[in-house]
């Protein structure tokens, strides 16, 4: 009856679990060399987790079947989704996507510009014994320093060689030539050498560098940026920018809590509030439709086709069931070239010119009528009524249907990121993702909640009506 | 009666006898006929046209007919080796079709022996153990699944992003990295419905089998898993043709055309340049089309049994 006997089952698990720890050992020597502790604490507990749970005898029993699963589960569903939820109460999106110290650091960056009547320098980028990178600099006047990310030292001019009005050479330092000097770009793009009272010298391209000063001062008292020329003070507005009185706001701004902001923007601002009840709308629409019709012509099938010594019936079934057979996002991609205003097979074949994909109401029934024909034919395999509630729910979701068909579009005019097809996953999809105007994780994580009470409700009800759950007696 | 009925009678009387009330249940039920053909233009007109296209000389969906003019297999050394452009060269875009193929049989054929093999472990937990947390690990697998990984993407791609800084064999662009991510949805509606079909399988069975002195592990291996077969099948092919389905993640986790899946690849070839790329498209669908469509034919006997008995009986 069993399929190996006690012993060979042991050296199994004696093997699963030797190869599980030696993992475990490796990944955590990686882990210290790149100084993660946090992550090998949790690998280590993962580890002993394990190792109790397999070597204990009796009441892990459960557990021994349950753990690998759950793993997955944990780490790609339930860690992705509980970050999700995080971020939806926070304002990550474009312009806020830093911590407050980078983007205090990004604006100071930023307001750096050429100061007026300053000093230009003819550079040579270099390096020292050590190997590190400098610049070789000589002004106006003829004068030569080093500068360094600590600062600028003048050097005696007879250090310096100079050509042509280039730095040729710097005694006790190599002057960078030819192709070393096309692997330098990030570096020098990113190098200052810091000046007194926040001014810096930066190099512009390879060979000459300019006195640049800051606009902007942080204040740290105050927690904002005053502007040098006028003394307008930028505050900290509590949602990831500092914002003058005048509303003028500076960038970058910063990733931060914004409690509910989210969810009332939803609620409130018309710009979201608006599109995001049109695509409702058009969800439950798309969802009833698409099940109400299936159903309806499902049904129809199966009586037409049940009677009882009818011929070829077992042909037009095993025809019918083909469609089934060929996975989703292939027929969707076809059904697109099919609908195809201008070359489309469908329009040449009843020699019209409909923009099936194009226009909203006509993209509105194309996707109905490319989804019923994915659901329709499975129905006649299995037309039972409770599965209706759980295809509402499918369709609800059905994000492949409408972004391989017809990516949520045309267009509304009136809003820059909802479509006429749009449902609201791919909304909300677009919202996160794929949006012209910037993307707005915070807002799309909080639709997803939306998105996961509803489709809850839906399926709650769906559970009470079908008694699914006796099966838990 | 006339005389050439007669003879017609007397001559084939049996042929006759067979054919009048196949006639007249003909007569009777032509609509359903009617209907069907209906339906099957319906149902397969989309299927005979990539049929058609695939083999069609004339590779632009303009110039597509629905019977070829002349057959050629072009679209299919298109897919495969790449058009050549005027120097003589294969242009490279077209030429990846194979790595999309491998790399989708691999992904959704790894991600569906895993899926069954973890869902498989945690039905017989559900449906053999009584231990406390049993009922609400059963709801939360349920109430998890109603929030979709695909809008958790964002934190997916971050994870995937970090994790690959150090270890690079699961980072983006990476085959296993999607297969691990998949994996995540392994324990859910499935876990489910195995264990409806675990319960159907009557526990005397498992309970002899530890008389004799078997581990449950062995019960598991050795008594439920061989009686499990339909369900075991049916669970399989749901989560290959899923997996094999799947664009979303697939495509922020993928970044290169040689690394990219099936829909990935052929969402983007064929994005915006239908009229160019009609034919070796329609030949890439029909060939994508046959690995789902065997498992169906080889499964077909498991499909009603499985489903069935796994989501009617409790």
């Amino acid at each position: 009856m069993s399929a190996f006997s006690g012993t060979v089952g042991l050296a199994l698990k004696i093997a699963f679990l030797s190869i599980v720890n030696a993992l475990g050992i490796w990944a955590a020597v990686v882990l210290i060399d790149h100084h993660k502790w946090r992550a090998v604490a949790v690998l280590a507990a993962a580890t002993a987790g394990l190792d109790a749970i397999y070597l204990v005898k009796r009441w892990t029993l459960p557990l021994k079947f349950l753990i690998p699963g759950t793993i997955f589960l944990l780490a790609f569903h339930v860690v992705p989704v509980a970050y999700t939820v995080n971020v939806a109460f926070t304002n990550y999106s474009t312009g806020h996507i830093l911590s407050k110290s980078e983007a205090i650091a990004g604006i100071k960056v930023n307001s750096l510009t050429e100061v007026e009547n300053g000093k230009a320098y003819t550079i040579a980028p270099a390096r020292d014994k050590g190997g590190h990178f400098l610049l070789v600099l000589r002004d106006d006047s003829g004068a030569t320093f080093i500068g360094t990310k600590d600062g600028l030292r003048p050097i005696p001019r007879s250090d310096v060689t100079v050509s042509d009005g280039a730095i040729t050479a710097a005694r006790g330092y190599r002057v960078l030539k030819g192709t070393e000097l096309g692997s330098l770009d990030k570096e020098l793009s990113t190098f200052t050498v810091p000046l007194g009272g926040d001014k810096a010298i930066q190099p512009q391209g390879f060979d000459t560098a300019v006195v640049l000063a800051p606009t902007l001062r942080y204040d740290p008292k105050a927690d904002g940026f005053v502007r040098l020329k006028d003394g307008v003070l930028f505050k900290d507005n509590n949602r990831g920018s500092f914002v003058a009185a005048n509303g003028e706001e500076l960038e970058p701004g910063w990733k931060t809590y914004v409690g509910t902001r989210n969810f009332s923007r939803i609620a409130h601002s018309s710009l979201i509030r608006d599109p995001f009840l049109k695509v409702f709308v058009w969800t439950l629409v798309f969802a009833s439709l698409v099940v109400f019709i299936s159903f309806a012509l499902g049904l129809l099938l199966a009586i037409t086709l049940n009677k009882p010594g009818l011929s070829f019936q077992r042909t037009y079934r095993a025809l019918l069931v083909i469609p089934f057979a060929v996975p989703a996002f292939l027929s969707l991609l076809v059904w697109q070239g099919l609908l195809n205003d201008d070359f489309g097979v469908v329009n040449r074949l009843f020699h019209t010119s409909i923009p099936w994909l194009f226009d909203p109401n006509w993209a509105r029934v194309s996707v109905i009528l490319v989804s019923v024909w994915l659901v329709t034919l499975p129905l006649l395999l299995v037309a039972v009524a409770p599965l209706m509630i759980a295809s509402f729910a499918f369709n609800f979701n059905n994000f492949g249907n409408i972004y391989l068909l017809t990516g949520g579009g045309p267009a509304l005019g009136n809003s820059p990121v909802a479509g006429a097809t749009d449902i609201l996953i791919s909304y909300t999809y677009k919202i996160a993702f794929a949006a012209g105007k910037g993307q707005d994780y915070g807002l799309a994580s909080a639709l997803a909640i939306i998105i996961f009470f509803v489709v809850a409700t839906i399926s709650a009800v769906s559970f009470t009506r079908t008694k699914a759950l006796e099966n838990l007696a | 009666m006339s005389t050439s009925e007669r003879v017609a009678e007397v001559t084939v009387p049996a042929v006759a006898e067979r054919r009048q009330p196949k006639r007249r249940r003909f007569a009777q039920n032509w609509w359903r006929h009617a209907v069907a053909l209906i339906a099957l233009v319906f149902a397969l007109f989309p299927v005979a046209y990539v049929l058609s296209a695939a083999f069609n000389g004339d590779n632009s969906l303009s110039g597509s007919s629905l019977i070829p003019r002349h057959v050629t297999f072009d679209n299919f050394r298109t897919l495969f080796v790449g058009q050549k452009n005027t120097t003589g060269h294969a242009t490279f875009q077209n030429a990846h079709y194979a790595s999309w193929f491998a790399n989708s049989m691999i992904v959704a054929g790894a991600t569906a022996l895993l899926t069954v093999l973890l869902g498989a472990l945690a039905a017989y937990a559900f449906s053999r153990f009584r231990f406390r947390g049993r009922r609400l690990g059963m709801l939360t697998l349920l109430l998890i699944h109603m929030f979709p990984q695909l809008l958790a993407v964002l934190a997916i791609y971050l994870i995937v992003l970090n994790v690959g800084d150090i270890f690079h064999f699961i980072g983006l662009n990476t085959l296993s990295a999607l297969v691990l991510v998949y994996l995540g949805g392994a324990m859910g509606v499935n876990t489910w419905l195995m264990k409806g079909f675990f319960d159907t399988i009557p526990s005397e069975l498992d309970e002899s089998a530890r008389v004799d002195g078997a581990t449950p592990a062995q019960v598991f291996w050795g008594v439920v898993l061989p009686l499990a077969a339909p369900v075991l099948a049916v669970i399989a092919l749901i989560s290959f043709v899923a997996t094999l389905n799947e664009f979303v993640i697939a495509s922020v986790v993928l970044e290169t055309q040689h690394k990219f899946t099936l829909p990935v690849g052929l969402w983007q070839y064929i994005d915006q340049k239908y009229s160019e790329h009609w034919g070796p498209f329609a030949a890439g669908v029909l060939i994508a089309a046959v690995p789902a469509a065997l498992l169906f034919a080889f499964l077909q006997r498991y499909i009603v049994q499985g489903l069935t008995q796994g989501a009617v009986k409790g």
